[in-house]
């Protein structure tokens, strides 16, 4: 929306708006920008494992909160770590079963997709080769 | 003596307690008895702004999205930081009061609203008048209250651009309101023009208004905003869509009579939008066309 008419000369200026979640970007700690950064997966699966990046799951809560959390992320960690690797484990589990079962499954669709559809297939495919 | 003598009550009196951008209003400072030991006393004059922020805690953190996924699971209560709602004080105008021999007995003044003051609602502001008498020992302070409403003349008519929200794009959805401006309680009337760009399967095309509240905080983090969304009206069911043939379908939809207006202050904002989804038949992989448009709301002729 704007407003009608220029403001009259005498009229106090617009104060300055903030800046909405979208417009600022993602809100994460260093350590997990970093994780992030990872362009490898094996390095991005062993950042998550990483004491600082559980540490630094406290950050932004105020002082006393903050030491609290951070005291709790230490006794949770070895939990943490066997968590990340059970998960892990479970990927490769699908990576290695289920994964070859739906790629052939759909390999009709995906040779229809290519054939009918060639932009929106490399599109597709280059979307994931990000991931 | 002076020990325990204390500040006299002061009160702040607004007229007119109703006004539009533009318009002047008055602030009468009256004391029931003089306030001593003045050191200086000033009127600030701006307006309550409320928003949403997020408490602590990072918003993207691996342990938010832990928590949302326990969240969607079921486990209500697991609330790890949240969104909060809270106001901040936005001055516009402060005025230094006049002190003689360290009295203060009441004061005067005026403002001249400006063109782009947010209105007055509780989504969004209150506007304020504050009177504070700075003295030795506590200090008197006091406020007033006014609301500013906006009307048709006091913002630009123009139509914003269409926004396409999801779909391909297979049919070409567009959405015109027949003013951009409309009143708080007023049915908005327009029409949805679908043209497929190929054969399509039959479609059903519905229209609802709606409301999206931004928070953008100076300082503190923003929450995410929210969306509330009017009552959904069907326009119509099995639509043949034939590429190439445009199919036009009139609409109403009934405002709030408690609309907040379209504002953007300094924390918040309030936009309105009418917004079209055309749904296709069947499984054919065809995704949910939905647009919107951007409509400006009032509160006053």
């Amino acid at each position: 929306m704007s407003y009608a008419e220029h403001p009259a000369p005498s009229e106090p200026p617009r104060p300055q708006r903030g800046l909405t979640r979208e417009e600022r970007g993602r809100d994460v700690s260093d350590a997990q920008a970093e994780a992030e950064a990872e362009s490898s997966k094996w390095r991005r699966f062993l950042h998550m494992m990483s004491p600082r990046l559980v540490w630094s799951m406290a950050d932004g809560y105020p002082v006393v909160v903050k030491q609290f959390l951070q005291f709790c992320l230490i006794l949770i960690y070895p939990g943490w770590v066997f968590a990340v690797l059970v998960g892990g484990l479970f990927q490769l589990l699908f990576y290695v079963t289920v994964y070859p079962v739906l790629w052939v499954l759909f390999w009709p669709m995906r040779n229809h997709q290519k054939k009918h559809h060639p932009e929106e297939y490399a599109a597709s495919q280059a979307k994931f080769a990000k991931k | 003596m002076g020990l325990f003598s204390r500040a006299g009550g002061v009160a702040v009196t607004m007229t007119p307690d109703v006004v539009r951008p533009r318009q002047t209003v008055t602030a009468t400072v009256t004391t029931d008895r003089p306030v001593t030991k003045v050191r200086s006393a000033r009127l600030d004059w701006g307006y309550v702004n409320f928003y949403q922020y997020h408490w602590a805690g990072r918003v993207d953190s691996v342990a938010a999205q832990a928590n949302d996924t326990v969240w969607t699971a079921g486990q209500v209560g697991t609330n790890y930081g949240g969104d909060r709602d809270t106001d901040d004080w936005v001055s516009v105008v402060v005025e230094d009061l006049p002190i003689a021999t360290g009295e203060f007995t009441g004061a005067t003044s005026t403002l001249r609203i400006p063109s782009w003051a947010p209105a007055s609602a509780p989504e969004i502001a209150r506007w304020e008048c504050r009177v504070i008498v700075d003295r030795e020992g506590p200090d008197a302070e006091s406020r007033g209250e006014f609301v500013v409403r906006i009307g048709t003349g006091d913002v630009d008519s123009y139509l914003e651009p269409l926004e396409r929200v999801s779909g391909d794009g297979e049919t070409v959805v567009d959405l015109v309101p027949s003013k951009p401006v409309w009143q708080a309680g007023e049915t908005v009337t327009g029409h949805v023009t679908l043209t497929p760009t190929v054969d399509l399967p039959d479609g059903d095309v519905a229209v609802s208004w709606q409301r999206e509240r931004e928070s953008h905080p100076l300082t503190r983090t923003p929450g995410p905003g929210s969306q509330l969304d009017g009552r959904i009206m069907q326009l119509d069911k099995h639509i043949r869509l034939q590429a190439g043939t445009p199919v036009h379908y009139p609409f109403e939809l009934v405002l709030p009579d408690d609309a907040p207006p379209t504002a953007a202050a300094v924390h918040s904002s309030i936009n309105w939008f009418v917004q079209a989804r055309l749904m296709y038949e069947g499984f054919g992989g065809h995704s949910l066309e939905r647009v919107r448009r951007p409509i400006t709301v009032v509160n006053a002729p």
